[in-house]
């Protein structure tokens, strides 16, 4: 029984319980099967929504507790068991604090601005595969969309940026801007190396191109092909990330806290999801395209779809927790380095990348 | 761009991290060195100057004290129909002088150090929280 998305999945779940013709007979008697369709289909993006905030929720306690385990220290401990519950405190701290807008502020892009960059962000796992057939849809353009759509987010930072009327949100939003532009050319050209090979768009193909052995024991994963389109991913994806060494727009040292200086309350709260779903989002896409996405030894006893998503996450997570671990390491780049890095390096090896990826796949050497 | 050329291979980074990695799996001497205070507390060297206690049977209130602390927190105050020592404990910045200089060896210091209150009239610890008894030894 193969189902191509998370939709035809609950359809077939439904059909093995022998409830889903009962259910269609009463919609098709009021000849509204399409209600049926749209009830289904919010179904999965409510459970698709509720999956990424409590990752988003666990990721903000995993990453307090690697930094504090990195300096030594226990971290949140008192919520809950080991702190588990600490950002649900933190959450209801956040909805109760004052909704401050400055009285110089643009109103409507400052309230506007939280809510496209969390859309934007929650928009990219649409084409994402967590597991096999575990995806909400999926586009024979999923990669360029998953680019088209990143895209989104440097122009809502801006507006964030320019309606607070802040010099330290403009700065921050205008580094973010500049690091944005540079950082997603080397980031796609590294993916259209992976593509070359591929030859399809679609996030699926991707992963099921790389489910094969080498020699029975190296897994077909493009890190092992392309290695080097690998780093250049991994950079160019903390980089869009904004994350330590690249968290030019909030870079706190300097300017208070970047483009969200004048955000408070459930506002600042959005934007702090935004920035770990994004976390997520981007760990989930470097795992898809270099790392082999959800394959992994099947284990015969477990549905696949569990075992992939298992996979998955295990791989995910594998990426966030090196993104933490090397945000506790090392300190920011100057603005000089990150965009010298960016336009003199790692631009010119995407190239190469991209010409070597192309010349092997028309020699037919792999 | 020179700083790229140095660093073309990321041996710095890779060292950090392999520092931080050490911490991490708590490699060598990295244990965690937070207390969690109010749940566990840590132990006070035995010379460690906290709150003042007198020694009810050896204090005859002889004022001593009163006269060395350098900045008068102290008064002798009558209780149980005796003189002891009264401490302002708002004012006292746990020099020592009035320990150093008893006759009697009454003065001590303890190591209670949870000394925050909601008023400046409860920092006064007069006779009535500060005396202990001696256990005699037979």
């Amino acid at each position: 029984m193969m189902t191509a998305n998370a939709y035809e999945l609950i359809i077939s779940i439904l059909k093995a319980l022998n409830i889903f013709e009962p259910i269609n007979n009463i919609f098709q008697k009021l000849g509204m099967e399409y209600v049926l369709k749209i009830i289904i289909v919010l179904v999965v993006i409510a459970i698709l929504l509720v999956f990424v905030l409590l990752t988003v929720m666990f990721l903000t306690w995993l990453e307090r507790k690697v930094f504090a385990v990195v300096q030594s220290r226990y971290g949140p401990m008192v919520t809950g068991p080991r702190g588990l519950l600490q950002p649900i405190a933190d959450g209801i701290k956040l909805l109760g604090k004052e909704d401050i807008i400055p009285a110089t502020a643009d109103r409507w892009i400052f309230t506007l601005a939280p809510f496209i960059v969390f859309v934007s962000v929650f928009l990219v796992f649409i084409p994402l595969p967590f597991g096999k057939s575990l995806i909400i849809s999926d586009l024979k353009v999923g990669l360029l969309y998953i680019i088209a759509i990143s895209a989104v987010a440097p122009i809502s930072i801006l507006l964030a940026g320019w309606a607070s009327n802040n010099k330290y949100s403009l700065l921050g939003a205008i580094r973010a801007v500049a690091q944005d532009i540079s950082y997603t050319i080397p980031l796609a050209l590294a993916a259209i190396a992976v593509v070359v090979f591929v030859g399809s768009l679609s996030m699926v193909d991707i992963v099921n191109y790389q489910g094969g052995y080498w020699f029975e024991i190296i897994p077909k994963w493009f890190i092992f092909l392309q290695p080097l389109g690998f780093i250049l991913f991994l950079i160019a994806g903390i980089a869009e990330m904004g994350r330590i060494p690249f968290d030019f727009q909030e870079s706190e040292q300097e300017l208070v806290a970047g483009f969200f200086t004048e955000y408070s309350g459930m506002k600042f709260a959005l934007f702090f999801l935004a920035e770990y779903a994004h976390l997520f989002a981007v760990s989930g896409i470097i795992v898809t395209v270099f790392l082999g996405g959800w394959n992994g030894p099947v284990l015969p006893f477990l549905p696949i779809q569990l075992t992939s998503l298992i996979y998955f996450l295990i791989k995910t997570y594998a990426v966030i927790f090196f993104t933490m671990w090397l945000r506790a390491t090392v300190p920011r780049m100057r603005i000089d380095q990150l965009l010298n890095l960016g336009w003199k390096i790692m631009i010119p090896m995407a190239l190469l990348n991209l010409l070597v990826a192309a010349f092997v796949m028309t020699a037919g050497v792999i | 761009m020179a700083w790229i050329s140095r660093n073309w291979a990321m041996i710095g980074i890779i060292k950090g991290l392999i520092v931080t990695m050490k911490h991490i799996f708590q490699i060598g001497n990295r244990k965690t060195v937070t207390v969690q205070y109010p749940y566990e507390r840590m132990k006070m060297a035995p010379r460690y100057r906290g709150r003042h206690a007198v020694d009810e049977d050896a204090c005859i209130g002889c004022g001593i004290c009163e006269v060395n602390c350098p900045i008068s927190t102290i008064q002798i105050v009558k209780y149980d129909s005796r003189w002891f020592p009264e401490f302002n404990l708002g004012m006292c910045m746990f020099c020592g002088l009035c320990v150093d200089a008893c006759p009697m060896n009454a003065l001590k210091m303890t190591g209670d150090y949870e000394l925050a209150d909601y008023t400046r009239e409860s920092l006064i610890y007069g006779p009535e929280r500060i005396l202990f008894k001696k256990e005699v030894s037979k």
